[in-house]
């Protein structure tokens, strides 16, 4: 998934960014409110993990007004406000889940999944498509009762795809998801690890039409 | 001894001895008045007599029933044979001479008229003691109200000092009721003028013990909301740490977590320079160089600046004098050194200290990015970060030099850097 972090810390975010690569996801990180808003005007993230103390536009104002904008996109407030007020406002302003400082990588991690679960109606840590089975909490995979050890780009691109099966997503979607503005992308990145997880799942897994991109096979 | 005991003891005893003033007074005029009176009877008495006929008989029968009388009547004949005795049996003190005097006797102090008329020395008598009982008697009645007036008063001075102090009582209860969390003043509406400037007093005792807790509250707030940011920092860090596959991302996580440590603990030194900084408490006075203390601090900073390819200077040759305290003094130049090493990628840092008139100058100037003029004042503020603040900063440096100025008098400015670049701090010494 990709991830937008916004946060004026330069130990936490970068700290956070990393941690949140280790666990597959590509993160951008700006650091102010109006960096933040113009970035998400790309429409490209999946989840939006928002500091509230920020410099030039505060974390609640950029909120509000992506939220009268109607942008939809998921919001994880990362801040040091542990008041019950504060969190409050920050629901009530639009946020999906609200997370106190000094949190944990994992915490952090495990917030993401489930804010993404709600976001996509799906109320299970357990994505189950055909003969595979997705745990996206310990981020396991099991193709037809075995496991199956995947790269975190590998497992980054099969949840994306297991996400709405049968519908296509475009090479340059996936390359959106999987990678941050500073990563290196290969050109061939996105076939790469779709020949790597039809070599370790089936070979039928994964259908590609051209002209509309890549999809998972529900009766494979 | 309480007030209202005290009240009463003076009180009653200003009554009693208005009391007693006014009987001496009543005792004296009415006996003075006596003495008129009975004078001119007495007088009046013996010239009542002389016109009589003295056949001793009939003079005898002429005074009879006359013994009631306080006046003692002698004659004499003017061969000095006693004529006539009225009292004998009092023996009052014979003639001595003529007209009024007052003799003592064995039976007493006595005032004794006499006069002479053809050859009979007639002489009347009235014991003094008279007198003064009737003086005596005058000063009675007139004390007699005070001695009555004086339990009810009493009763009445107890009752109505005991309702004034309730008033007192009150107010102790309003004081009692008070605590660090409702420091709110005591209401002065039913105070008596006598109370209201202790409670005045105690008010603004409130307010300022209600300012500093605030004060303190706010800090704590600020504090523990700013200790999350390094601390989120080191926990992320040491995740990050025990996650590492490799040795190489093992040892960058390592120097992060470093870092990290690094800052939390200027932070904390900082909050603790800060919370001792108590802005009531009286600054010393110590006689200092403030050249010599600015070129100790520069030393201490050299390696950091070589490090760094910064040239630290310091322009500090003659002794500058201030009062103050120098470990607060040295916090401060510290402060401002620091900050402008960090900030500052290349150049210099210059630290310039000159007396003026008698005060003193401190300047720290630098070629790094500067401080825009709109963010001047707000960067004195805790926990204010500038938008272009380097990490690591705490956002108290300034706010610490700042506190440690008003301490000493001085004031701080920013202002422009040589040739408009970079930024100058200056702080002046009065």
């Amino acid at each position: 998934m990709r991830l937008l972090l916004v946060e004026d810390d330069a130990m936490i975010g970068s700290a956070a960014q990393q941690g949140l690569r280790q666990e597959g996801h590509a993160v951008d990180w700006v650091r102010d409110g109006r960096e933040a808003e113009a970035a998400v005007a790309n429409g490209v993230y999946d989840l939006l993990l928002l500091d509230l103390g920020l410099p030039r536009k505060d974390g609640l104002s950029v909120l509000r007004s992506l939220r009268a904008k109607g942008v939809q996109v998921p919001v994880l407030i990362i801040t040091a406000r542990d008041a019950v007020s504060d969190r409050v406002a920050g629901l009530d302003a639009g946020a999906d889940d609200y997370l106190v400082k000094p949190f944990d990588l994992d915490e952090l991690a495990a917030r993401v999944r489930a804010v993404m679960r709600r976001h996509s109606g799906r109320t299970a840590a357990t994505l189950r498509v055909g003969g595979l089975e997705i745990d996206t909490a310990a981020r396991q995979v099991r193709w037809k009762g075995r496991d199956v050890a995947l790269s975190a780009r590998e497992y980054a691109l099969l949840e994306a795809l297991a996400d709405r099966p049968g519908a296509f997503l475009t090479r340059a979607r996936l390359e959106e998801r999987l990678y941050g503005w500073d990563e290196e992308i290969a050109s061939n990145a996105v076939e790469v690890h779709v020949h790597a997880l039809r070599r370790k799942l089936d070979p039928a897994i994964i259908r590609n039409v051209r002209g509309m991109g890549y999809s998972l096979v529900q009766d494979a | 001894m309480s007030i209202r005991r005290r009240l009463l003891v003076w009180l009653l005893a200003a009554v009693l001895a208005g009391g007693l003033t006014a009987a001496g007074v009543v005792f004296f005029q009415a006996r003075a008045e006596a003495n008129d009176l009975f004078d001119y009877q007495l007088r009046q008495l013996a010239l009542t007599l002389r016109d009589r006929t003295f056949i001793p008989s009939e003079f005898a029968e002429a005074l009879k029933g006359e013994d009631a009388l306080d006046f003692a009547i002698q004659v004499w004949g003017a061969d000095g044979t006693k004529l006539y005795e009225s009292h004998r049996s009092l023996r009052v003190p014979g003639a001595v001479q003529l007209g009024f005097t007052t003799q003592d006797s064995a039976s007493g102090r006595w005032r004794i008229f006499a006069i002479q008329q053809r050859g009979l020395t007639i002489q009347v008598a009235q014991p003094v003691v008279v007198r003064d009982r009737l003086a005596v008697e005058a000063a009675l009645r007139t004390l007699l109200p005070f001695l009555v007036a004086l339990p009810l008063m009493g009763l009445l001075i107890w009752r109505l000092v005991g309702q004034e102090m309730k008033v007192l009582e009150s107010t102790a209860s309003a004081v009692a009721r008070r605590t660090p969390e409702s420091l709110e003043p005591i209401a002065t509406r039913s105070v008596p003028a006598e109370i209201q400037p202790l409670v005045l007093a105690l008010n603004g005792l409130l307010g300022r013990l209600g300012a500093a807790l605030s004060r303190q509250r706010q800090f704590i707030a600020d504090a523990a909301h700013e200790l999350r940011t390094p601390l989120t920092a080191l926990k992320l860090q040491l995740q990050l740490a025990e996650r590492a596959r490799d040795v190489a991302e093992r040892e960058k996580a390592h120097a992060m977590l470093g870092e990290g440590i690094a800052r939390a603990v200027r932070l904390v030194e900082q909050l603790l320079a800060l919370a001792r900084l108590d802005p009531d408490a009286p600054a010393k006075r110590d006689a200092i160089d403030l050249a010599s203390l600015a070129l100790a601090v520069v030393q201490v900073h050299n390696a950091r600046a070589v490090e760094a390819g910064l040239a630290l200077e310091a322009d500090a040759g003659e002794p500058v004098p201030v009062r103050g305290d120098h470990a607060a003094l040295e916090t401060l130049v510290d402060n401002l050194v620091d900050n402008a090493l960090r900030y500052t990628r290349a150049g210099r840092v210059l630290v310039r200290v000159r007396s003026v008139g008698h005060g003193a100058i401190l300047e720290v100037e630098d070629t790094g990015p500067g401080i825009a003029p709109a963010e001047r004042q707000r960067v004195f503020d805790r926990f204010y970060r500038g938008e272009s603040a380097p990490t690591g900063g705490t956002g108290l440096g300034l706010a610490i030099v700042k506190r440690i100025a008003e301490r000493h008098g001085a004031s701080v400015e920013l202002g422009d850097g040589v040739g408009g670049t970079g930024l100058r701090a200056v702080v002046r010494f009065p």
